[in-house]
């Protein structure tokens, strides 16, 4: 009990005026603002597929490219609030990336109906992962070094959630970018790798975020 | 209740605007309402107050993940919460790193201890070379006939301690005498 005492003294007198962290709405749309920005300019060095306006104008192509966004956005949200230690006591929240995955999926199994006959396979293969990958690895640093600033008690689900909204970037960013009507290629080198990056999370988190 | 919650948040509101003296009584409230919190699942230990102390060195890192505009208590509890988790998560750990080592203290124990032909006397340099502990616990339980409990009693160790121990001697007089 003395030494409780003893400690609760030293922290009193070591405490000084502290700025509290800004509230997981704010601190997400700041991440998606910088994430945005960030694929602004990177569709600006690459450009932009040159069918991209009759693509836009193509249902599926949209409605996969809005599961995208969802995600984007759900991650965004869901990595802010697991930064806080009690989820800022909005944890139903926290679970909003999983709608928007059952979104994708849903939009990703009509898009595979609606493929008929199949658009021809693409030659490369891997390269889009890489791309993806590359394109990531930025967001994804960036992501993990703010939230090591905060004090995740679920740190599994944030590197899950940080690593989802790095690679939804990176998967936004090849969709607008690479000229590919394939569905099966698009499932099997752009999004599962994706889904595969966030599994890693799960144990980046742990070994990340752990305080 | 409610006033007693509110009163909580306005000290940390205050404590987060550099108050220490706020500080220090939101810390002492914490640790009041904590410890019964923490001494109901560590009944096993005697560790309480280790934890308590972590959980209160935890608050103070986190301190700016909480704004004063939330209830305070349900903050904390998620900080308490994931520090016992961890602590029970190490003490298992380490319940099983012991099981493991009785484990092989058993493959050990099935040898013929009795008939061996070397003798406590003729190894009795080499027993000396041991750390103070092991020493004496092989000369209690090989040259004055003591049990494992027996030595655990005497030594105030528990007895699956004392056979670790004796196990980890065993080892290295077995390599030392194969060299």
């Amino acid at each position: 009990m003395g030494n409780i005492n003893e400690l609760i003294n030293r922290l009193a007198h070591d405490n000084m005026t502290v700025k509290p962290a800004p509230h997981p709405y704010k601190l997400s749309l700041k991440w998606m603002g910088w994430a945005v920005a960030y694929l602004v300019v990177a569709l600006a060095f690459s450009g932009v597929r040159p069918d991209l306006p009759a693509k836009l104008h193509q249902p599926m192509f949209v409605a996969e490219l809005a599961a995208l966004a969802g995600i984007f956005i759900t991650t965004s949200l869901s990595a802010s609030l697991l930064s806080f230690p009690d989820i800022h006591q909005l944890r139903r929240l926290a679970f909003a990336p999983l709608i928007a995955f059952a979104l994708f999926l849903l939009v990703m199994f009509l898009a595979w109906q609606a493929d008929n006959p199949p658009a021809p396979l693409p030659v490369h293969s891997f390269q889009c992962t890489l791309g993806i990958t590359m394109m990531s690895f930025l967001p994804a640093a960036w992501i993990f070094y703010v939230m090591r600033k905060f004090a995740s008690t679920h740190y599994h689900l944030a590197g899950c959630c940080a690593l989802l909204f790095a690679f939804s970037i990176g998967a936004i960013w090849l969709r607008l970018y690479e000229v590919n009507n394939s569905i099966m290629h698009v499932i099997e080198w752009h999004y599962l790798p994706m889904i595969a990056f966030g599994i890693i999370g799960l144990w980046l988190g742990k070994n990340i975020l752990k305080w | 209740m409610t006033d007693k919650t509110d009163h909580l948040e306005a000290l940390m509101r205050q404590a987060l605007g550099g108050d220490q003296r706020a500080y220090a009584k939101v810390l002492q409230e914490t640790s009041r309402f904590l410890r019964p919190y923490l001494a109901k699942r560590l009944s096993f230990t005697n560790e309480t107050d280790d934890l308590l102390q972590e959980i209160l060195l935890s608050i103070h890192k986190a301190r700016h993940t909480y704004d004063g505009n939330r209830p305070y208590k349900p903050w904390v509890y998620s900080i308490a919460k994931f520090r016992l988790q961890d602590y029970l998560r190490s003490h298992y750990a380490d319940k099983l790193h012991h099981a493991d080592d009785i484990s092989g203290l058993e493959d050990f124990l099935h040898e013929n201890v009795t008939e061996s032909v070397i003798s406590y006397e003729s190894i009795s340099g080499e027993i000396g070379k041991l750390p103070q502990k092991q020493a004496t616990i092989l000369q209690l339980m090989h040259q004055e006939g003591y049990t494992a409990k027996e030595v655990a009693e005497k030594l105030g160790m528990n007895e699956s301690a004392v056979k670790v121990a004796a196990h980890r001697a065993y080892r290295i007089l077995r390599q030392k005498l194969d060299k």
